[in-house]
């Protein structure tokens, strides 16, 4: 061993310090995260190659049988699908008209992107998964994402090949909402749980009850809007405190959801500066 | 150092941060093992003056990108169990492998909490973390490590 290793060791853990503080307050060091990824991706790739193979089995394993049940049950589905499509066309026009009328362009429908998760977060203590597609496919820092029943969280970590995705769950996460019903708006924060969130600074007089969904507002200029993302369970208020306790379901299927889909919309999604942000606190 | 053994070495720490990436059932990550330190430890172990302090840096960086934490966190974790290994080098040395795992088994609780110490010095939303279970189990597969790792390398280097 050296003789000077102790002091060695020291001036590693100051320098790794510098860095975790500059990675905590600036972006700069965004660039060589990313650089780095491109070393971690091989591995990555490798960890999922069990999870496709036995995809892969299950699928080519599947009877005829089954198959033709499913394909029928899809294409009923998609009769079903097909008819509301039709109706949603004139739906769409009409609203361009009226919004029109209002001189406000907003576009209905976004372009998407189909992605699956390649791993869950094993930090108990927070709500992210990682998703195999990543700044190669145009992925963004503060990227909607979605699932087949509703939002579902967003990006907050962009690799190569990867990225990383906080869910709508997790406690640091909170998301402007209103009620479908009437409009009311309310923030949804996540309670670290996967089945529930919760709405705060709700007064007590606020017309929100149980079974209300809850769709995106669109006001925090990040998600957007007119997306479920979760349905009223619980609505409790306290005499003498002055907001409700309300509690939601997310409609997304959090821990079941494998595939997913990544938004583009030119409103949605840009993330203010941070120098924005922190002048008003 | 001969070639295979360098390659072996380089197919051990493929092999761990493919495992640490491996996607488990929830209920399975409670249980996940230190891979990549586990693998560090029969490195430093097996070659104390190729592989040293240097480690750190490529083996923290690539750990804290994977693991999504701030950048430089687990290069404090990994320079700390090199240093602690090189410090208790002799006496590793000797234990036997049950020993070995005892070590090992403080070693990571150790790092645990300066995982988060080191967050909670800079932010102050830093998470709980899990101190035994992580620590517990990879002390369990010490022995399987040093069986599959340090004997083959040990094999391998002398013919």
């Amino acid at each position: 061993m050296h003789p000077l290793q102790g002091q060695r060791v020291a001036v590693i853990v100051v320098l790794a310090m510098l860095l975790m503080w500059a990675d905590d307050q600036y972006d700069w060091l965004k660039p060589v995260r990313y650089v780095i990824g491109y070393a971690v991706a091989p591995a990555q790739k490798a960890a999922v190659v069990p999870l496709s193979v036995a995809e892969w089995l299950g699928d080519s394993a599947s009877l005829r049988r089954e198959l033709l049940k499913e394909n029928k049950q899809l294409a009923a589905r998609n009769f079903i699908l097909e008819r509301k499509a039709q109706r949603m066309a004139s739906l769409e026009a009409e609203n361009m008209e009226l919004r029109d009328l209002l001189s406000a362009s907003d576009q209905v429908d976004d372009r998407v992107l189909v992605t699956s998760v390649t791993a869950v977060d094993p930090d108990p203590f927070t709500q992210q998964i990682l998703i195999d597609k990543g700044g190669s496919d145009g992925v963004f820092i503060g990227q909607p994402i979605l699932d087949a029943h509703g939002l579902l969280g967003q990006v907050i970590e962009v690799l190569p090949f990867s990225s990383r995705v906080l869910m709508i769950a997790d406690t640091n996460h909170a998301i402007p909402v209103q009620v479908n019903r009437n409009g009311v708006r309310a923030i949804a924060t996540g309670t670290g749980s996967l089945t529930e969130l919760e709405l705060i600074y709700v007064p007590n007089t606020a017309d929100i009850r149980e079974g209300d969904m809850l769709v995106s507002s669109g006001l925090g200029g990040r998600y957007p809007k007119g997306y479920p993302v979760a349905t009223v369970t619980h609505v409790e208020n306290v005499p003498g405190q002055s907001f409700a306790t309300v509690k939601a379901e997310p409609t997304a299927k959090l821990d079941r959801s494998r595939h997913l889909l990544l938004v583009f919309t030119d409103k949605a999604a840009r993330v203010p500066p941070v120098a924005l942000w922190k002048e008003g606190q | 150092m001969k070639l295979q053994v360098i390659v072996y070495v380089f197919i051990m720490l493929f092999v761990a941060f493919v495992l640490e990436h491996l996607p488990l059932p929830d209920v399975l990550y409670l249980f996940q093992p230190a891979w990549v330190m586990l693998v560090v430890t029969a490195m430093v172990l097996f070659a104390p003056n190729i592989f040293g302090l240097w480690l750190a840096l490529p083996v923290g960086l690539m750990l804290d990108v994977e693991q999504g934490t701030l950048l430089g966190l687990h290069v404090i974790l990994v320079a700390f169990h090199i240093f602690v290994l090189q410090l208790l080098y002799r006496r590793m040395y000797l234990f036997n492998v049950l020993q070995q795992a005892g070590v090992l088994f403080v070693m990571i609780m150790g790092e645990q909490i300066i995982h988060y110490w080191a967050v909670a010095v800079l932010r102050e939303d830093a998470r709980p973390v899990l101190l035994v279970m992580p620590a517990l189990f990879t002390a369990v597969l010490w022995p399987w490590i040093y069986v599959v790792g340090y004997r083959t390398l040990r094999r391998l280097e002398r013919g």
